[in-house]
């Protein structure tokens, strides 16, 4: 088979380049006319504002469709997420370092608690009622103002010992730090089926995960398994929280909380510790999912 | 140095134990195969297959997705460094791109050994033998098997099978141009003229070829010892050319490429200056790159070449250069032989001339009848004729054979006879046998004519029959009288005119004319113990009886009028080009339409018109009949002037040399010329056109080995149907094409939003590959099962200059609306599946940031719900799967209206093509699979879709199909119009 191989050289190939951009004879640009340029622009501007209408009009069909008080689906949100405050992530997740004698390393997280802890103050929770029941609080009309339903306070004071009245730097100095677990909010979740969830923080014992616990758990020092002070008392959440009923119905909601506060850290060793919240309907056992009804951290408080 | 050419014969035999009349014994010849080794070439060295394997990883798209890999193996090794939380995915990333490279490279290569496979097997199944003497036999041999001291005996277009000093020769005259690349032929004789034995004209060298004549010559070296062997230059194979196909598709990769590069590019200066980590950057780069390139169209284009190739084979087109399918379909010229490929290759009895009236006899390939009239005595006294003064027979064996198919003893015209007569008359052995021949002069030169004697097969009538044919003219001298209607009646000079006129009319017809007489000779003067002796010619040889003429024409296929009626509406022009007389040319040429019945040569204008043909008007002319020696004085201008101002040309009396000459002329014109060939002088020509094509049966081995395709049934209409899928193939490839590019924007655009509007990733790269490679890889195949919209063959060849595969018109289509409805049509699936879950599009916009961010494990959605990472991570998957599966659901709708390009899906009908719906479902299952199969695998990102998003782009998909049919509408309907310059690909 013959070769059809046209060689060219670079010179040729800017000319022709050149004579394509702009051919004096044919008058042609970029191998049109101006007038064909001009055609061919107003049809794809006329096909862009068609095809922009259509997908103005398939999102606004889309927001007419959609429930504006809860989604459609809550697919990924089977059990809540668990967070904890101070939040500092290291490389491999939480990791509260501190120096007990260095105030530099722990005003940082006693900042963050304190900033989490104005969407509490009293002044920040007063479109709230006082709740008293311990029972679900459902609400199936809207009897808050504005068509909204009406939210529980929660109040940093719940908090006593780790509300940071009484403390202000909530026990670091001390090396009995406190901290604080929230739960995510899930539309009409229903945590704990009746009873109230509550929080329970342990060392994880883990060869490879934790060390430092083991070696702990291995001398047999039993006698010195985590000892955690919650708050309000028993590291629950009350059930008149839930329902969460979303933005829209409820605009001034705010997450229960449940303060922990370790009494018995040892030094200059890194710990890990797992809060688990256990309740009816919330899982913690998910591989993919660390932060699913439950926060893992690690704390090192050294001196 | 061997100094064989100075021995004399005897010294030779005694050198090589061997005999000149008996040749070697088998024993002898199998020890000394033994020793030697068989008569073959080793293998060159060829590339190393690593080498080769190494290529393909390189080609094409390769170079893209290995910057691809080595960038995600950069920005893992960076963020191990840094030590982030989940750096192994692009480490998985870069794995899955170079295997995506490998796995190609591995397909590519596969294929291209597969293809060489078949040419070799094409090789072995045509193996080269040679005619050996061996204990005192002739007998066939491959070629390998010879060994040092074989006689063998070589003629006209053999290759010759080993190095031989020739021992006799007749006229011989070989072609040394595989050894000296001169293809001049040189003579050879005995006759030592030369100190080198490279020089000397006593010796033939392997694997040059024989042109003409015979010889005979004792083997001196075979194998890897012969002069050729020595010649280790012989291993540098054919240089690396370009097919027009493998043109178009580097065109196409550039193209592609370039937008890739220059996408990807634009958007990483767009993303560092909107202060996106130089990382992240990288990696947004590698998913443009992998959006952008089609990975699975380079194996797609290679598997619909060879599904094509396969569907020619099938009908007796092998092609042994996959590319050459496609060279064939925008062929623009063909230059083929009159002998074998138009016509039948066997001369047949075409015309009868008796009581002074001409007969057609029919001369299709499978005759079994004549429909003539056969009730005129003289007809029974010709027939009688033909039947006897006839040494052809039939060989033994084949009585149930068709007639025509019968393999017959003896020259062509008494083979034409023959048959004839076996068709009208039945068993002619039989009548033979009872009308013994008693003398015979056969036809010799001199004479012109043959003449037998015989018995008659009537018990009563004992006079001798004499029958006798030859050329007209001398068998008319020999007469004095005629029959018409049976009846003797004197030869008159009105009836010699008659004679005269249709003598005149046949030959006009380029038909070979025999005349027949005969003669009852008187029993008294010859009685049945009359000792006839041809050597005296004790019989009467004048005065005979006329009785008929016969005319032979070696007839066109009956197939090929209507191949050429075809190539002619297929703007495809048909050079004849023959060794053949003018007038034999021209007949042929007209009765297959090369020159059409109303289109007239300067000679026949001349003649009508009456006017010396210098006078005549060349212009008006539409038809040439270029004779060699006319050729032989053309300046290359004439010849340029012929080949433009006639539509329908035939060259006859032309050289092998002067076929190259032609070709040359054709290419100068910027035609694609295909050349048919079958001698061994024929490949220069072969080699020089653009594409080759050897004839299967009567094609040499020079001419297989130069050609890129082989006609199997040497049928020219096979060739007509070659172009046809090579046209075909062509258009079946730009839809694969624009099938792939479409969705490349809708692989696309996600990287490109992502970066701008910062939304959370709508679709991953390794879901891309997905797409790519999985869903798509079928479908793009089985467009090559597309039949032809109607007008295939009714249109010009490609401008190979100017109709690119891919053209601007195309990829514009394809990228800029197609593909923009698509994503569209994805987005709005992306948009439905978050606002469903919580996220509505306008909390989406500049998230990324924090939606991305381990550290965020109660990311608030439209709702106020809070989402761990994991849960963010989840939901970007479904999205991805959403993205995926809308895709997917257009690509069916984007396949369905890539079956047309210019036709309604409805004229077309949407269920001829099967492969499409195997296609469609492939399509869809495979994505099934990935979904709810694969669909909890964490690695592949997809997740179980809820049902009801599958349908989310349908109205998409449906806009996709009106769309382009208004498109196909008004392309059809104002042709030629703003539209159809734009809109038509």
């Amino acid at each position: 088979m013959a070769t059809l191989n046209e060689k060219k050289t670079c010179s040729e190939r800017m000319e022709n380049f050149r004579r394509f951009v702009w051919n004096p004879e044919t008058k042609l640009f970029m191998g049109r006319t101006l007038i064909n340029w001009v055609w061919i622009s107003l049809y794809y501007l006329a096909f862009y504002v068609v095809m922009s209408g259509l997908f103005a009009l398939s999102i606004y069909s889309l927001m007419r469709t959609v429930n504006p008080y809860e989604p459609d689906y809550q697919d990924q949100l089977k059990s809540p997420g668990v967070t904890l405050r101070p939040d500092v992530y290291g490389d491999r997740g939480l990791q509260i370092y501190y120096n007990v004698s260095d105030n530099k390393t722990w005003e940082g997280l006693v900042t963050t608690l304190r900033t989490f802890l104005t969407a509490y103050t009293p002044a920040a929770q007063r479109p709230n009622i006082n709740c008293t029941s311990d029972t679900y609080f459902i609400q199936d009309t809207f009897d808050g103002p504005n068509k909204t339903k009406l939210s529980c306070k929660f109040i940093s004071d719940m908090l006593q010992n780790c509300s940071g009245i009484t403390d202000p730097t909530f026990g670091f100095p001390e090396g009995k730090p406190c901290f604080i677990i929230k739960m995510n909010r899930i539309i009409k979740f229903f945590p704990g089926n009746g009873t109230a969830p509550r929080v329970d923080c342990t060392y994880v014992v883990s060869v490879r995960a934790n060390r430092a616990a083991f070696l702990l758990y291995k001398q047999g020092d039993e006698t010195r398994p985590l000892e955690v002070d919650y708050y309000p008392v028993n590291g629950t959440f009350n059930l008149h929280y839930f329902p969460y009923y979303g933005k829209k119905s409820q605009p001034s909601y705010s997450n229960p909380l449940v303060a922990v506060k370790f009494l018995n850290i040892t030094r200059n060793v890194e710990l890990k510790i797992v809060c688990k919240i256990i309740g009816a309907g919330i899982t913690f056992d998910n591989v993919h999912d660390p932060y699913e009804g439950k926060v893992e951290f690690k704390l090192k408080i050294e001196d | 140095i061997q100094d064989d050419h100075k021995l004399s014969t005897s010294e030779l035999e005694e050198k090589y134990g061997t005999s000149i009349s008996k040749g070697l014994s088998s024993a002898r010849a199998a020890e000394i195969l033994a020793r030697d080794g068989p008569n073959s070439l080793t293998p060159p060295k060829a590339t190393p297959e690593i080498v080769k394997f190494l290529k393909q990883m390189v080609g094409g798209f390769s170079i893209l997705l290995w910057i691809g890999a080595v960038f995600s193996w950069i920005s893992f090794g960076i963020q191990l460094a840094q030590g982030a939380e989940s750096p192994f995915d692009n480490l998985y990333l870069g794995v899955v791109l170079a295997l995506v490279v490998i796995l190609t490279g591995i397909f590519a290569y596969y294929q291209e050994a597969k293809s060489t496979n078949i040419m070799a097997s094409f090789s072995k199944m045509i193996p080269q033998q040679a005619l050996v003497i061996r204990d005192a036999e002739k007998k066939e041999l491959p070629a390998d098997q010879l060994v040092v001291g074989d006689i063998v005996e070589i003629k006209g277009g053999d290759r010759i099978p080993a190095d031989i000093r020739l021992i006799f020769t007749q006229g011989c005259k070989v072609d040394n141009s595989s050894l000296t690349g001169e293809s001049e032929p040189q003579s050879r004789s005995c006759d030592f003229t030369h100190d080198n034995p490279l020089e000397t004209r006593n010796i033939a060298f392997y694997s040059t070829t024989c042109v003409e004549g015979t010889a005979t010559g004792i083997v001196i070296n075979t194998g890897d010892r012969t002069i050729i062997g020595r010649i280790a230059s012989l291993a540098s194979g054919v240089g690396n050319e370009k097919t027009p196909i493998a043109i178009e598709i580097e065109h196409f990769v550039y193209l592609v490429a370039g937008v890739a590069v220059s996408i990807g590019v634009l958007f990483f200066i767009i993303s560092v200056s909107m202060r996106y980590k130089i990382l992240d950057s990288i990696i947004f780069l590698i998913g443009i790159i992998v959006a952008n390139v089609p990975e699975g169209l380079l194996a797609t284009v290679t598997v619909s070449l060879s599904l094509t190739a396969k569907r020619m084979a099938k009908k007796n087109c092998l092609v042994k250069n996959l590319e050459a399918v496609e060279t064939l379909g925008s062929t623009s010229i063909i230059c083929s032989d009159k002998t074998g490929t138009l016509t039948q290759n066997r001369m047949t009895v075409a015309h009868l001339w008796f009581d002074n009236q001409i007969y057609s006899a029919d001369t299709s390939e499978d005759q079994t009848t004549q429909p003539f009239d056969q009730s005129s005595p003289s007809w029974t006294a010709l027939s009688k004729i033909v039947t006897l003064c006839n040494r052809a027979e039939f060989r033994p064996g084949q009585e149930n054979l068709p007639i025509m198919k019968r393999v017959v003893v003896g020259d062509a015209s008494e083979t034409a006879l023959l048959k004839f007569a076996e068709v009208i008359l039945g068993d002619v052995m039989n009548i033979r046998a009872r009308n013994k021949k008693v003398a015979e002069i056969p036809f010799n030169s001199t004479n012109k004519f043959q003449l037998s004697i015989h018995e008659t097969d009537d018990p009563n009538d004992k006079r001798f029959l004499l029958v006798m044919k030859g050329a007209p003219e001398r068998i008319l001298e020999r007469c004095s009288t005629i029959m018409i209607n049976g009846k003797e009646e004197p030869l008159d000079s009105e009836k010699a005119e008659a004679f005269q006129t249709a003598y005149m009319e046949l030959g006009g017809m380029g038909e070979r004319v025999l005349g027949f007489c005969h003669l009852y000779l008187p029993e008294n003067e010859f009685p049945d113990t009359y000792q006839f002796d041809t050597d005296s010619m004790n019989f009467p040889t004048s005065n005979l009886c006329f009785v008929g003429l016969l005319s032979m024409i070696d007839p066109p296929r009956s197939t090929v009028p209507d191949a050429v009626s075809k190539c002619r509406s297929a703007g495809i022009k048909v050079i004849m080009v023959t060794g053949d007389h003018p007038i034999t040319a021209k007949a042929i040429a007209k009765s297959v339409g090369i020159i059409s019945a109303t289109s007239e040569t300067v000679e026949d204008i001349a003649k009508r018109l009456n006017i010396p043909v210098e006078q005549v008007n060349r212009r008006e002319a539409t038809a040439a009949v270029v004779n060699g020696m006319e050729l032989k004085d053309m300046s290359l201008q004439q010849l340029d002037d012929i080949l433009c101002n006639h539509s329908e040309i035939v060259f006859a009396r032309t050289s092998p040399q002067q076929k190259l000459i032609i070709v040359e002329g054709c290419q100068r014109q910027g035609a694609v010329v295909a050349v048919t060939g079958d001698g061994v002088n024929d490949s220069p020509a072969l080699k020089k056109a653009d594409i080759g094509i050897a004839m299967g049966i009567a094609g040499s081995d020079a001419a297989k080995n130069a050609a890129d395709m082989v006609l199997l049934d040497d049928n020219f209409a096979s060739i007509v149907t070659g172009v046809e899928e090579g046209r075909l193939i062509f258009d079946n490839l730009k839809k694969t094409i624009a099938y792939t590019l479409t969705k490349n924007i809708a692989e696309l655009c996600p990287f490109l939003i992502y970066i701008i509007a910062s939304i959370p990733m709508p679709i991953g790269t390794i879901t891309i590959l997905f797409i790519d490679l999985g869903t798509d890889i079928i479908p793009s195949v089985a467009l090559a099962y597309e039949k032809a919209e109607s007008d295939i063959m009714n249109r010009r060849p490609r401008n190979k200059r100017k109709d690119r595969l891919v053209n601007e018109q195309l990829a514009v289509y394809s990228y800029l609306q197609i593909g923009i409805m698509q994503s569209v049509g994805a987005f709005v699936t992306y948009f439905t599946v978050y606002a469903e879950q919580g996220f509505l599009p306008s909390t989406l916009l500049g998230v990324r940031v924090d939606w991305e961010n381990n550290a965020i494990n109660d990311f608030e959605d439209s709702y106020g719900q809070e989402w761990t990472k994991y849960q963010r991570m989840y939901l970007q998957w479904t999205g991805y799967t959403a993205f995926f599966v809308s895709i997917t659901i257009q690509q069916v709708a984007d396949l369905i209206i890539r079956k047309t390009r210019r036709n309604s899906i409805f004229q077309q009908g949407l269920f001829r093509n099967k492969v499409i719906w195997v296609g469609i479902f492939s399509q869809i299952g495979i994505a099934l699979i990935l979904t709810y199969g694969l669909g909890h695998v964490t690695a592949l990102n997809f997740t179980p879709l809820r049902f009801q998003y599958w349908f989310v782009a349908v109205p998409f998909a449906i806009l996709i199909w009106v769309y382009d049919e208004v498109r196909k509408l008004f392309i059809r309907r104002y042709p030629g119009s703003w539209w159809d310059k734009n809109m038509y690909y």
